[in-house]
C-alpha cells in the first residue's frame, strides 16, 4: 500500500513538473486493456481489432504517402474555412455590437441560421457547387462564423461606457475608438468564439467530409467503413483526437488563457 | 403596458424575417431561378402542406426526435453518477480527466463510421452516436463540475454530520449543477448536428434522409423545408428546455459563487 502511494506520490510531482506526461499516462492502462480485451479475443477481430494492427496501418499509410496527404487536406481546409470565418465574423460582431439598427435587423436572423446547423446545408450546398473545396469551406466558415459574431457582440457590449468615455474625451477618433477600446476589449471573447467555433468547425469538417468527402480524415474513415476495414476507422478516430487535442490545448487555450488574463484582471 | 412592450419587441424580432420571405418571393422569380437551384417560396409551402398530409413530415421529425430523446436520456443516465463518482476523489478525476477531454474532443460525428460497423444502419448506430456526443461531454463536466467544487464546502457538510446521500443530494449534486447543464447543452448542440449527419448516411427514416435524399433527385424545395423544419426545431429546444434549464440553474448557483 506504502508502496503504491509513494509511486502516485511521484507520479503527482513528476506530472507538476512535466504535465505533458499527466495527459499521456492515463492513455497508456487504456490501451493496454484495449490490447487485452482483443487479445482475448472477447470481441471478433473484425469488429475490434488490436492496438498494434492499428500501429500498423498507420505506418503503411504514412509509408505510401495517403496519410499525410489526407491530413494535409483536412488542415488546410480548417485554415481556410477558419481564415474567412474570422475575417467576416469579427467584423460583422463589432458592427452588430456597436449599432443598435444593426442589431434589430440582423440578431434574430443570425440566431435561426445558427439554428439550422452546418450539416443541414450540406445536401443544397453539393448541389449548388459539388463536390469540392467551396463546399466544405461554406460549411466550416457557416460554422466557424456564429460563436466568432455571437461572442464578439457579447464582448462588445460588456466594455464598459466610461471607456468609451475616457477615450472620447482624449480626443480619440470613432477609429481609434474602434482601434483601441472595442476590439481590444472584446478580444477575450472573440478568442473564446473563436475556440468554440473552431471545435463546432472541426466536427463540421470531418461530418462534410464523410459525407460528400474525396479526401481527408473523415473520407478515410468512410472509406474505410465501405471496405469494412475497423483498423482504419479506429486510426482515423485516434488521429483526430489527437489532432484536435493539440491544436485546442497547445495554441488555443494558452491563447485564450493569455487574453483572458491581461484583459479580463484590467477589467476587474 | 407590459403586454404591449413584448408585443412590440416579438414584432421587432419577427420582422427581419418577414422581410426575408418577401425579397424571397420577390426576388426568386424576378431573377428566374432554376428551382433545382434555388426553391420558390410557393414551392417550398406546397410541399410542405402536402408532406404535412401524407403524414410523412411528421414520421421524419418523430423518428428524429425519438432518436435523439432516447440517446440523451441513456447518456445522461449513466454519464452523470459516473461523473460524481470520478469527480470525489481528487487522484482519480486528475487521471481520468485527459481521458473525457480526448473522448469528448472525438464525440458525436467521428463515431458515425464505426457505429454503423457495429450496430448496421439504423436507429442502433444513430442512438449511439448521440448517447456518445451526451456521454462523454457531460461525464467530463460533471466530472469539472465536482472536481470545482470547494473543499472546505465539503468539509463543512461533512462536520455538519452529513451521510453520504446528505453529501450527494445537498452538496456535490447542486455544486456540479451549473456544470452539468453547461456539458447537456454542449453535448446536445453535437448530438443535433452528429444526428443530422449520421441521418444521411445510415438510415431511410427521420430529417437528414429527408434532406439528402432530395438532394438525388434535386428537390430544392423540400431541402429547403427540412433546413427550416431543423432550424426551427432546434431553436424551440433551446428556448424552451435548455435556456430555462441554464436560467434555473447556472444563475442560481453561479450568482453564490460570484458574491
Amino acid at each position: 500500500m506504502t508502496a503504491l502511494l509513494k509511486l502516485w506520490g511521484g507520479y503527482l510531482r513528476l506530472t507538476a513538473r512535466w504535465p505533458s506526461i499527466g495527459s499521456i499516462v492515463p492513455f497508456l492502462p487504456v490501451i493496454a486493456a484495449w490490447w487485452l480485451v482483443t487479445a482475448l479475443e472477447l470481441f471478433p477481430r473484425v469488429f475490434l481489432p488490436g492496438p498494434v494492427e492499428v500501429a500498423q496501418s498507420f505506418v503503411t499509410l504514412t509509408y505510401k504517402g495517403i496519410l499525410p496527404a489526407y491530413l494535409q487536406d483536412s488542415m488546410v481546409r480548417l485554415a481556410v474555412g477558419a481564415f474567412w470565418g474570422i475575417a467576416l465574423g469579427i467584423p460583422l460582431g463589432l458592427l452588430i455590437g456597436l449599432s443598435r439598427r444593426a442589431h434589430a435587423v440582423l440578431w434574430p436572423l443570425l440566431l435561426f441560421f445558427q439554428a439550422i446547423g452546418d450539416i443541414a446545408w450540406l445536401p443544397i450546398l453539393v448541389i449548388w457547387f459539388g463536390y469540392g473545396l467551396v463546399t466544405m469551406t461554406f460549411v466550416i466558415v457557416y460554422t466557424v462564423i456564429f460563436p466568432v459574431v455571437l461572442n464578439t457582440v457579447l464582448g462588445v457590449r460588456t466594455i464598459h461606457v466610461n471607456m468609451y468615455r475616457a477615450a472620447l474625451s482624449l480626443g480619440a477618433s470613432r477609429l481609434r475608438v474602434l482601434w483601441e477600446v472595442v476590439l481590444p476589449g472584446a478580444l477575450p471573447n472573440i478568442v473564446t468564439g473563436l475556440r468554440n467555433g473552431l471545435g463546432y468547425g472541426w466536427r463540421a469538417l470531418i461530418a462534410a467530409e464523410i459525407i460528400v468527402g474525396t479526401s481527408g480524415i473523415g473520407f478515410l474513415m468512410f472509406d474505410a467503413r465501405r471496405a469494412g476495414s475497423v483498423v482504419e476507422i479506429i486510426l482515423g478516430m485516434i488521429i483526430l483526437g489527437i489532432l484536435w487535442y493539440i491544436v485546442d490545448s497547445w495554441i488555443l487555450a494558452p491563447i485564450e488563457r493569455a487574453t483572458g488574463q491581461r484583459w479580463g484582471m484590467v477589467m476587474r | 403596458m407590459r403586454l404591449r412592450h413584448q408585443l412590440i419587441a416579438a414584432l421587432v424580432f419577427v420582422a427581419p424575417f418577414a422581410v426575408l420571405l418577401a425579397l424571397w418571393a420577390v426576388l426568386v422569380p424576378y431573377f428566374d431561378v432554376n428551382p433545382r437551384l434555388f426553391p420558390h417560396l410557393g414551392a417550398v409551402v406546397e410541399a410542405g402542406s402536402e408532406m404535412i398530409q401524407d403524414g410523412t413530415l411528421f414520421a421524419h421529425i418523430g423518428a428524429s426526435l425519438a432518436r435523439v430523446i432516447v440517446g440523451t436520456v441513456l447518456a445522461l443516465i449513466v454519464a452523470i453518477p459516473l461523473g460524481i463518482a470520478m469527480g470525489v476523489s481528487e487522484a482519480v478525476s486528475l487521471f481520468l480527466t485527459p481521458l473525457f477531454r480526448f473522448f469528448s474532443v472525438l464525440a458525436g460525428i467521428a463515431w458515425i463510421p464505426i457505429a454503423t460497423l457495429w450496430f448496421g444502419y439504423g436507429f442502433g448506430a444513430i442512438t449511439f452516436v448521440i448517447f456518445n456526443a451526451v456521454f462523454f461531454i457531460v461525464a467530463y463536466n460533471t466530472l469539472l463540475g465536482v472536481a470545482s467544487i470547494p473543499m472546505p464546502v465539503r468539509h463543512a457538510a461533512a462536520s455538519l454530520g452529513a451521510g453520504r446521500a446528505a453529501m450527494l443530494t445537498e452538496v456535490l449534486l447542486p455544486g456540479a449543477l451549473p456544470n452539468i447543464v453547461t456539458g447537456i447543452r454542449t453535448g446536445l448542440g453535437f448530438a443535433w448536428r452528429g444526428l443530422i449527419a449520421a441521418e444521411m448516411i445510415a438510415t431511410n427514416v427521420g430529417l437528414g434522409y429527408m434532406l439528402f435524399v432530395a438532394r438525388d433527385f434535386y428537390r430544392t424545395e423540400v431541402i429547403v423545408l427540412g433546413m427550416i423544419v431543423i432550424g426551427v426545431l432546434w431553436l424551440l429546444l433551446d428556448r424552451l428546455v435548455l435556456a430555462p434549464l441554464e436560467r434555473a440553474t447556472i444563475e442560481r448557483w453561479g450568482m453564490v459563487q460570484r458574491a
